[in-house]
C-alpha cells in the first residue's frame, strides 16, 4: 500500500507545521479516560482525539492543544501525563495496520515508563506536600565479602 | 526558561517533569515530527534518507554504522542546542529513537560532555525512590531558574 | 515496415521491468523483516522498494512485551542494544509459529559487531528450527533497492520453490545457459551427466547465448527441438529466458549455490561457495544448497578474474598457463605494495625488473587476488568447510592454492566449477521435466 502523505505541498503547509500531537496518559483512581474525552470536547473544538491503549493522542494547531492538556491535566495533576509525539494519530506509515504488524517501537518503552508512573505521582505528592524522603537512592552494592563469608559456611554445617 | 536534553530522549516522565517545572524540554519526538512532515520526501516511516547519515558524519566518524549516525542526525543538534541536561540511566527497555546501545552510549557521553548543569539519576524502583526522583528533578530545575534569574540581575547591575 | 527497421525500433530491453511482471504473475510471498537499524539509516525504504518490485509483502511479527525482559536468557545471547533484543524476540515468534510467514531476511548495519553477533545467530536460529529460507545482510546507508533485489529475489524464490530447489539430481534432457558479465556458458545435461558444453565471450547477450547453446548442442549431439526445459541465469538471464521461452529464470545466488554442492556432491549441510568470474565474484554462506549470506563483488577488479588476465599479459602468457605457473613459484619473492589493478599490476612488473621469475610474480597474482576477495568479501561470510571454489578463475591452480592456504583451510574445486552457473540452471530447469 503506498504511504499516505500527510503532508502536501499546498498552502496549507504553513498550518499544518503549527500542527501538533500530543499523549495524555492518566494514572488517576478518580478518572476515567472518557472523563478525559469529556473534558477534550469541552476544552476545544479545533483539536481531535483519539483513543489508545495508553493514552488520548489530542492533535490539532499548538494553541489549541496546549490549552485542551492544560485543562486536563489540571482535574487531577499529580497522576496526568503529557507527552509529545512525532506522528499523527493513525499516521499508515506508522500505523500497524498498514504495515504489516508489530507495534511502533515507541510503544514498548512508553508502556515501562506508565508502569513506573504510580512512583512518580506518588513522588510529586510528596513534593508538593513539602514532605522529604525518607532514605533517597539505594545504592546497588555488592554483597559484603564477610556477609557472603557467613552464609557459605551457614551453608555448609 | 531553559531547553533541556533528557534521556532517554523519548521519555514520557522526562518530557512531563521538564515541562511541569517550567521549562522545555528537547525531544525526539518534535525531530521525527519535524522529519515526517518534511514536503517532497516519501521515505516511509520516518522520511530519513541516505542524507541523514552523512549529517551524523558531524557526530561519529563513517566507520559508525550507519543506524548510529542516522540517529545521531537527530539527537545531536538537539544536544548542541541544550542548555541543561537530565541524564536518567538504566532505562528498563526503550526501542527505535533509543534502540541502539551505541548510539545510547555516544548520546550520553556527549551530553557530558557539554558545559551545562546536568543532573544524573536513576529511575526509581521503589515509593521512597519515586519521591528523591521528583525532588531531585525539581530542585534542579528550580535552581536553573534561580541561575538564570541571577545572571540576569548581575547583567542588569553591570 | 520491413523485420529489419522493427528490430531497430524495439524498446531499450527493460530487465527490471520484467522482472516486476514475472514476480507479479507468481504469487505474494510474505516476508519477516527482522531489523535494527534501517530506519535511521536511510534504508527502510529501499528495502520495501525491493519487496515491492518481487511481490512481496513485509511482516514486523508481533510479540509478547514481557517476553522482552527474559530474552537475552531466553535465546541465550546477551546484548545491550533494545532493537536487537527486539529482532531476537520476534524470531522467536516466528519458531514458535504465532506469525506465519514465508520467508525471513534479517538485516542490520554494516560494522555494528553486536549486530553482526546477532544476524548470524538469530539466521542460525531459524534455519535450524523451522523450514523457512532465511537470508542476511548488512547495509550502510548507500544500500539502494537495487542491491538488495537480487536477496529479495533470492529469498521469494526459495519461498516459492521449496521442491525446484531440494531437487539433487538433474532427468531428463534440460539445457542451463549462463549469461555472465564476461563469458556465456552453455550446458545440455541428460540423466544427471553433463553431454555437451559451450563457452564464449559475451558480446551480445543473445547472439552469444545462441552460440554458446549451439556448441552445447553440437557436441551433445541432440537438436533443440529435443531439449525438455532451460534454466537461464546471469546479468542477462531476463533477456535470454525470454529469447529462449525459459522455463526457469533465476538469480544467480540461488542457482550457483545449488549448482556448487551438486557439482562437488555436499548436498547436505552447511558450505561455503566462492565464485570467481572475470570480472563479478561471490561469496555464499550455503545450507543443504540453500544460500544464507551472501556477497557479490563487483567494486574492486584487484579481487576479479581481470587481474589475473592483465598479469598473464604481462607475464606474455595465456589466461590458461598462468595458474600451473603460479603453483610453482614463491610469492614471497615478490613484494606487492598494492592490490589496485593498476598499481599492483606495476608491483608486479617492478619485481620482475629486479629479477623475480614469472613463476613468482603468477603466485603473487593469485595471492593477491585472493585477500583482496578476503577484503572486500569475507567480512561478512563465515567460512564453514567445505569451502566450494566455483567460476572460471577456479581453474587457474594458483587460486585455490593460495585461498586454501590463505584461510587455512581445504579448498573444494569441483569438476565442471567453471560451467556452475549453467549447470545449476539446467538442474532446477529439471524440475520442468514432465515424467
Amino acid at each position: 500500500m503506498k504511504p499516505k502523505r500527510v503532508i502536501k505541498i499546498s498552502s496549507e503547509d504553513e498550518k499544518k507545521k503549527d500542527n501538533i500531537t500530543r499523549i495524555i496518559v492518566t494514572n488517576s483512581e478518580s478518572m476515567l479516560p472518557s472523563d478525559v474525552m469529556m473534558k477534550v470536547y469541552h476544552s476545544s473544538s479545533d483539536v481531535t482525539a483519539k483513543e489508545t491503549c495508553f493514552g488520548t493522542m489530542i492533535n490539532g494547531p499548538i494553541e489549541s492543544v496546549n490549552k485542551v492538556v492544560e485543562d486536563v491535566v489540571s482535574m487531577d495533576p499529580n497522576h496526568i501525563f503529557v507527552k509529545d509525539r512525532g506522528f499523527l494519530p493513525g499516521d499508515e506509515r506508522r500505523c500497524r495496520s498498514s504495515r504489516g504488524g508489530g507495534p511502533r517501537p515507541g510503544f514498548h518503552f512508553l508502556r515501562e515508563e506508565v508502569n513506573t508512573l504510580p512512583l512518580i505521582s506518588k513522588g510529586l505528592e510528596a513534593y508538593y506536600k513539602g514532605e522529604s524522603p525518607s532514605s533517597g537512592f539505594e545504592a546497588k552494592q555488592k554483597l559484603d565479602a564477610f556477609k557472603l563469608k557467613y552464609i557459605i559456611e551457614s551453608e555448609e554445617m | 526558561m531553559a531547553q533541556i536534553i533528557i534521556y532517554p530522549t523519548t521519555s514520557l516522565i522526562l518530557s512531563d517533569l521538564v515541562r511541569r517545572f517550567g521549562h522545555e524540554p528537547l525531544v525526539m519526538m518534535e525531530q521525527i515530527r519535524e522529519k515526517i512532515n518534511t514536503v517532497g520526501i516519501d521515505s516511509p516511516p520516518l522520511n530519513i534518507t541516505g542524507q541523514e547519515p552523512k549529517k551524523g558524519l558531524k557526530y561519529a566518524a563513517v566507520e559508525v554504522p550507519a543506524g548510529v549516525r542516522g540517529r545521531m542526525a537527530l539527537v545531536g543538534p538537539l544536544i548542541d542546542s541544550a542548555e541543561a541536561g537530565i541524564i536518567v540511566d538504566e532505562p528498563d527497555i526503550a526501542f527505535g529513537c533509543m534502540g541502539c546501545a551505541r548510539t545510547n552510549e555516544l548520546t550520553k557521553y556527549l551530553i557530558r560532555q557539554r558545559d551545562i548543569p546536568l543532573l544524573e539519576i536513576y529511575y526509581p524502583r521503589t515509593e521512597d525512590e519515586g519521591k528523591e526522583f521528583v525532588k531531585q528533578i525539581a530542585t534542579f530545575l528550580k535552581e536553573l531558574n534561580n541561575n538564570s534569574k541571577n545572571s540576569e540581575s548581575e547583567e542588569e547591575a553591570n | 515496415m520491413s523485420d529489419e527497421q522493427n528490430s531497430t525500433d524495439l524498446p531499450i530491453y527493460d530487465a527490471q521491468k520484467r522482472r516486476v511482471d514475472r514476480a507479479s504473475k507468481e504469487k505474494s510471498v510474505k516476508i519477516a523483516l527482522l531489523s535494527c537499524g534501517s530506519e535511521y539509516a536511510g534504508v527502510q525504504a529501499e528495502i520495501e522498494s525491493a519487496a515491492k518490485d518481487v511481490n512481496a509483502q513485509l511482516v514486523y511479527p508481533e510479540i509478547p512485551v514481557d517476553e522482552l525482559e527474559n530474552i537475552g536468557r531466553d535465546f541465550g545471547l546477551e546484548v545491550a542494544s533494545p532493537d536487537l533484543k527486539l529482532l531476537m524476540a520476534r524470531a522467536k515468534s516466528i519458531i514458535k509459529g504465532d506469525v506465519k510467514v514465508d520467508a525471513v531476511l534479517i538485516t542490520t548495519c554494516f560494522r555494528c559487531a553486536e549486530a553482526a553477533i546477532v544476524r548470524n545467530e538469530v539466521r542460525r536460529y531459524i534455519h535450524n528450527n523451522i523450514n523457512l529460507p532465511v537470508i542476511s545482510y548488512s547495509f550502510t546507508e548507500r544500500t539502494k533497492a537495487a542491491t538488495l533485489l537480487t536477496r529479495m529475489e533470492a529469498l521469494t524464490t526459495v519461498a516459492r520453490r521449496k521442491t525446484l530447489l531440494s531437487r539433487e539430481k538433474q532427468k531428463g534432457l534440460t539445457v542451463g545457459i549462463d549469461s555472465g558479465s564476461t563469458t556465456t556458458k552453455a550446458v545440455v545435461m541428460r540423466n544427471d551427466e553433463i553431454i555437451g558444453e559451450g563457452w564464449v565471450p559475451t558480446v551480445k547477450v543473445i547472439d552469444s547465448a545462441e552460440n554458446a547453446l549451439r556448441d552445447a548442442l553440437e557436441e551433445a549431439k541432440v537438436s533443440k527441438e529435443d531439449i525438455q526445459a532451460i534454466g537461464a541465469t546471469g546479468y542477462g538471464r531476463f533477456l535470454v529466458g525470454d529469447h529462449f521461452n525459459a522455463q526457469v529464470v533465476q538469480e544467480e545466488i540461488t542457482v550457483n549455490s545449488k549448482g556448487a554442492v551438486y557439482l562437488a556432491d555436499r548436498q547436505k549441510g552447511p558450505a561455503t561457495v566462492i565464485d570467481i568470474g572475470g570480472m563479478d565474484n561471490k561469496a555464499i554462506s550455503v545450507d543443504d544448497g540453500i544460500p544464507g549470506i551472501f556477497t557479490m563483488g563487483g567494486i574492486c577488479a584487484g579481487a576479479s578474474g581481470r587481474f589475473l588476465e592483465m598479469t598473464s599479459k604481462r607475464l606474455g602468457v595465456d589466461i590458461t598457463e598462468l595458474g600451473a605457473l603460479a603453483v610453482k613459484g614463491m610469492k614471497e619473492n615478490v613484494e606487492m605494495n598494492s592490490y589496485c589493478i593498476v598499481f599492483g599490476i606495476q608491483s608486479l612488473v617492478n619485481s620482475l625488473a629486479k629479477g623475480a621469475s614469472p613463476e613468482d610474480v603468477a603466485a603473487a597474482a593469485c595471492y593477491s587476488v585472493v585477500e583482496q576477495i578476503f577484503e572486500q568479501q569475507l567480512q561478512e561470510i563465515e567460512v564453514n568447510e567445505p569451502l566450494i571454489l566455483v567460476g572460471g578463475s577456479s581453474l587457474i591452480e594458483g587460486i585455490p592454492l593460495a585461498l586454501g592456504e590463505f584461510l587455512n583451510v581445504d579448498v573444494l574445486v569441483p569438476p565442471n566449477a567453471h560451467l556452475i552457473g549453467a549447470v545449476g540452471s539446467a538442474l532446477l530447469a529439471s524440475g520442468y521435466v514432465e515424467e
